[in-house]
């Protein structure tokens, strides 16, 4: 039987907030086999990890900074939140795993995702779910590195660590504490089930164009011309003060790029891909690589859909449960945090229509740089997604 | 973007739901199964041959071993089946992976697992990668477990196999346990029950894995599944049709009468449809509006022909839904086996061009497919790659045709137009390639283009004409009802610091149906000083009436009204009526099209019309060659007659 318990404090302190966790943790009725925990880059880490490790020892802990703090079944923590999930699965086998980014990001991940299963006392099995917390930038490079152990034979969900201003300030937290440029790999193996969704709240303008030079996360031409030129047409001018240089993330929000991963039926299926800046000669980084000959679409949201679209991500996860929504323990939410920013003030929206979606069960959200998760059967990266997992009882 | 998005939603969720039932649907059918090779051995032989011969299949599994611990206190196990006849007797000692999936888990191994190190008699050689998945049984009353293994190198068991798994083993334990008990009624009849149940739960999940809700036609899935089976049956010389068919406007039925007229609408065609094909044809709803009729056999192509009419004529009467009248019909597209494809892709593809094609000439017509129709794809793709080539190489030119006073002869203004000069400097007209380029996503940059072309000129054009020339340039209405490129374009424009130099063209359709465009991009232009045109009016949907409620500085009359207007009184009146609703509301009239004298002394004597455009005055021309022209006060050179006809006219207007 698996229960799901969060817990959420709000202070500037690091040491009120982990106290007031404390007195909430005073209430769990069950132990907990599992914990994710998300908090605003304001905490010091340290203070954080030492709490979970005292309160919970040897309890397998997977988590780090997230966007402006955390959410739950509660509403919006805001500014100064902690999140923290508990699992508690008596029957269920979890671990987790950590390696630093610093060489090779694949083979760090493989390292960290052979030590999480060792942990959880099940190396050379199949998890049933894998989640992953990391540093932005080598997205892709760890996705590779954990598909060469299980391919997409289980879903890799998960999310990139985010700061509150893009400015490098994100941390990873493990089993052995803090990391600022790391990667936690967590295994799964349920006794209730595990589900999950992975979408993006974007829809295609209709435009589209090629991919004529690019070099990792940096688009240099579309269709022959600068990237910033074509991107600033299909943005109907959104970047036209920026076609110089500069940051553009916030600027492309609700314009984001596509590629089609798929179709279902005969419905496209697309991998979103945020803008990040304005370069040299007209090139556009993103925060995802895009290839030479990929065709790339413009995309189109608005707060409504980045707000019902996360109550669909919800539903989708609860109803995929091997017992139906009505099984639903609780669930873990990764938000992108480019989409927060967009719905702004009305964020509580997003935490009250997952609540909703989840029938009021516990729930912890985190807001990050990049999302990761299954999309058509395959483990991908992408940006301005929303996943969710849900735990059956 | 809502009702697309809406629209997207709906075919994915239906979709997934679809998929969902399927994977149910199969594992349903394979628990049967197996629950039947259990259930059905007699006596003292071995229930697992057959368990064995259902499971290996749909795990993709080479190898089966079924392990059985003598009692709870001992974990030594005995393999009492296995396809592998040398394996039968072997004695195991289970490890952590197989001591967990004795607890009840299903193991999925990431790659190798050592398991003969797991046997303490007999002999096995596992490969170096054999995936393995192990799922728990109890025999007998014994616990136990089912081993089953992939060939060396294949890809492992993925979640899907470890969710059949369970339930495999859930039920599998329950039978073995029933079949032990078979004597004892109550066990039986439980179990029978519950197969019973298994079975009608199965043919549920198979009708709705197979067929349309709404209709309760065969879906897409199942007409693919019917026909493949059907063609594979084909022997020479026999033959089949597939007849594509899309129900023509039936957004608008949705719109206009709400989906559940919609959905009425589609129950009726499928209810007409059913009535008339034939008992071995197939019926099918493949997506949204579009069924297909798969005609089998027929002998000559006349009685298909005969037959797609009737169906056509069918759809073309009207539909009595819930009191509600619909008037609907259908384009059709036929693709005959095997001369037009020997695949059901194949088939339905062709087809669907062939419907493609009846669509784009008439609505409601009927098209066979045909070599001409395969080539003319061919050459759409062919156009379609040059046309993206040409846009990334940026071979658009503005043409300018000239805009005069009709009293005066003089030049007041230009029409751009697009034309696209290729790499053999061979000139395409705009209607061979804007259709494509509109579909493509081209357009905005072509436009954009266009724009910069015509302002790189416009020093040497002011020197040529002066600087109270206007510059007219036409907007699509689907550019018209996209904000974000209508702002970019009214930016550049304004960037120049000529705006007032400037006008848009748009058609009746784009200023009426384009909201967008109305409370987005109007305050934009206004604010600018763009000035607005209607083009091509008297040709879209707006009435007279119209005018009054419409802000435009321009309206261009449409060439289809000047065409013989001397000889036609009936256009005469209704040309009157425009001039004088024009000039009462302050807005200035241009007559297109102006190519006899006839024409044109019909307009000066008898309209207020004060300006014109067409081949009597001016054809298109480059911009350099329009700059090299000889045009003394700015006239374009005229005829004679022209001129005499201006002149005559001049003085009473002066």
């Amino acid at each position: 039987m698996v229960s799901v318990h969060s817990i959420s404090a709000r202070a500037a302190d690091t040491v009120i907030a982990v106290r007031a966790l404390e007195q909430e943790a005073a209430n769990l009725d069950a132990a907990p086999d599992f914990l994710c925990v998300f908090y605003d880059e304001i905490h010091d880490d340290q203070l954080i990890h030492d709490f979970l490790a005292a309160r919970f020892p040897g309890v397998p802990v997977l988590g780090g900074t997230s966007c402006g703090g955390a959410m739950s079944e509660k509403g919006l923590g805001g500014d100064g939140s902690i999140g923290l999930l508990a699992v508690a699965d008596p029957d269920g086998e979890y671990g987790v795993g950590t390696a630093e980014l610093t060489g090779d990001a694949a083979s760090a991940a493989e390292h960290a995702l052979h030590l999480a299963l060792e942990r959880a006392g099940c190396p050379g099995e199949l998890p049933e779910l894998i989640w992953i917390y990391q540093t932005p930038g080598q997205e892709e490079q760890v996705i590779a590195g954990l598909r060469r152990v299980v391919g997409d034979r289980c879903p890799i969900i998960g999310g990139s660590a985010a700061d509150n201003a893009v400015a490098g300030h994100w941390r990873q937290l493990g089993p052995e504490g803090p990391m600022t440029n790391g990667v936690v790999v967590g295994v799964l193996f349920s006794s209730g089930g595990i589900s999950c969704a992975f979408q993006g709240g974007y829809a295609p303008t209709g435009t589209s164009g090629i991919v004529t030079q690019s070099s990792g996360r940096t688009i240099l031409t579309i269709d022959g011309e600068p990237a910033a030129e074509v991107y600033n047409r299909w943005s109907g001018g959104k970047i036209s003060h920026k076609l110089a240089g500069g940051n553009i993330l916030t600027d492309t929000t609700m314009f984001p790029l596509g590629i089609e991963v798929g179709r279902i039926g005969d419905v496209p299926q697309y991998l979103v891909i945020h803008p990040e800046q304005i370069l040299e000669n007209g090139a556009m980084s993103t925060f995802a690589n895009v290839g030479e000959g990929c065709c790339l679409f413009a995309m189109r949201g608005d707060r409504a859909h980045l707000i019902e679209r996360a109550r669909k991500v919800a539903t989708a996860a609860a109803a995929a449960l091997p017992g139906g929504p009505k099984s639903l323990a609780g669930g873990l939410v990764v938000y992108c945090a480019g989409c927060r920013l967009a719905v702004g003030e009305e964020m509580d929206q997003v935490s009250a229509a997952i609540s909703e979606s989840f029938g009021d069960m516990p729930f912890v959200g985190c807001f990050t740089f990049g999302e990761q998760g299954q999309v058509l059967g395959s483990n991908a990266h992408g940006n301005l997604m929303i996943s969710a997992i849900a735990f059956g009882r | 973007m809502s009702h697309a998005e809406e629209l997207r939603e709906t075919i994915v969720s239906m979709q997934r739901e679809l998929d969902m039932l399927r994977l149910e649907t199969t594992h349903s059918r394979t628990l049967l199964d197996a629950l039947d090779a259990l259930l059905v051995v007699s006596g003292e032989d071995d229930p697992f041959a057959s368990v064995f011969s259902v499971l290996l299949p749909i795990f993709d599994a080479a190898l089966a071993i079924a392990l059985a611990c003598p009692s709870d206190h001992d974990d030594t196990m005995e393999c009492v089946a296995s396809n592998d006849a040398c394996l039968v007797g072997s004695l195991w000692q289970p490890d952590a992976q197989l001591q967990k999936a004795l607890r009840g888990r299903i193991v999925a191994t990431l790659g190798s697992h050592d398991l003969g190190s797991c046997m303490t008699s007999g002999s096995l050689v596992p490969g170096d990668d054999q995936p393995a998945l192990y799922l728990p049984l109890t025999q007998h009353s014994r616990r136990g477990l089912l081993l089953l293994l992939r060939e060396c190198g294949k890809p492992g068991f993925d979640r899907s196999h470890v969710i059949l798994a369970r339930k495999f083993s859930l039920l599998a334990s329950h039978a073995l346990a029933a079949r032990d008990a078979h004597r004892r009624e109550i066990e039986s009849q439980r179990l029978k029950q519950l197969t019973d149940q298994l079975t009608d739960s199965q043919h549920a999940l198979a009708h709705r894995a197979n067929h349309d809700q709404l209709t309760g036609l065969p879906n897409r899935a199942h007409v693919q599944e019917l026909v493949e089976e059907r063609l594979a049956r084909k022997r020479p010389g026999e033959k089949l049709a597939l007849a594509f068919i899309d129900v023509d406007d039936f957004k608008r039925v949705n719109d206009i009468y709400g989906h559940d007229v919609g959905d009425a609408l589609l129950r009726g065609i499928a209810d007409r449809l059913g009535k008339q094909i034939r008992a071995n044809d197939i019926l099918g709803r493949i997506s949204g509006d579009e069924f297909v009729v798969i005609l089998d056999p027929f002998r000559e192509r006349s009685e298909i022909v005969s037959l797609v009419r009737r169906i056509s004529e069918l759809l073309h009467q009207p539909f009595d839904l819930d009191g509600v009248q619909v008037k609907g019909s259908g384009s059709i597209g036929v693709a005959l086996y095997p001369v037009h494809g020997r695949s059901y892709e194949a088939l339905r593809r062709n087809a669907d061009t062939a419907m493609y094609r009846a669509k784009t000439s008439a609505k409601g017509s009927v098209e066979f497919f045909n070599r001409a129709l395969s080539r003319s794809m061919s050459e759409r793709q062919c156009h379609e790659q040059q046309l993206r080539a040409a846009f990334a190489a940026r071979m658009f030119r503005c043409a300018l045709q000239a805009k005069v006073d009709i009293r005066s002869g003089r030049i007041i203004g230009f029409e751009t137009l697009l034309r696209w000069v290729d790499a053999q400097d061979v000139v395409h007209a705009p209607d061979t390639f804007l259709p494509i380029a509109s579909e493509l996503g081209l357009l905005d940059g072509i436009t954009l283009m266009q724009i910069e072309e015509l302002l790189s000129w416009l020093p040497q054009l002011d020197q040529r004409f002066g600087k109270d020339i206007v510059y007219s340039l036409n907007i699509s209405a689907i550019q018209a009802s996209h904000p974000g490129f209508m702002k970019t374009l009214i930016g550049r424009i304004a960037q120049s610091g000529r705006a007032r130099n400037f006008m848009l063209e748009l058609t009746e359709e784009s200023l009426i149906r384009a909201n967008t465009f109305q409370t987005d991009s109007l305050p934009l232009l206004r604010e600018a000083g763009i000035g607005i045109a209607i083009d091509d009016f008297g040709t879209g949907y707006s009435s007279l009436a119209m005018l009054t409620e419409l802000t435009v500085d321009e309206i261009k009359i449409d060439r289809s009204f000047i065409a013989c207007i001397q000889d036609r009184p009936h256009q005469q009146s209704i040309l009157r009526a425009i001039g004088s609703l024009g000039r009462a509301l302050g807005i200035d009239l241009v007559a297109e099209g102006i190519e006899t004298e006839n024409e044109l002394a019909w307009l000066l004597d008898n309209s207020g019309i004060g300006a014109g455009q067409g081949f009597l005055f001016h054809r298109p021309a480059f911009i350099p060659a329009l700059l090299d022209a000889d045009l003394p006060g700015n006239r374009p050179p005229l005829s004679a007659i022209t001129q005499a006809i201006i002149d005559r006219l001049a003085k009473p207007a002066a």
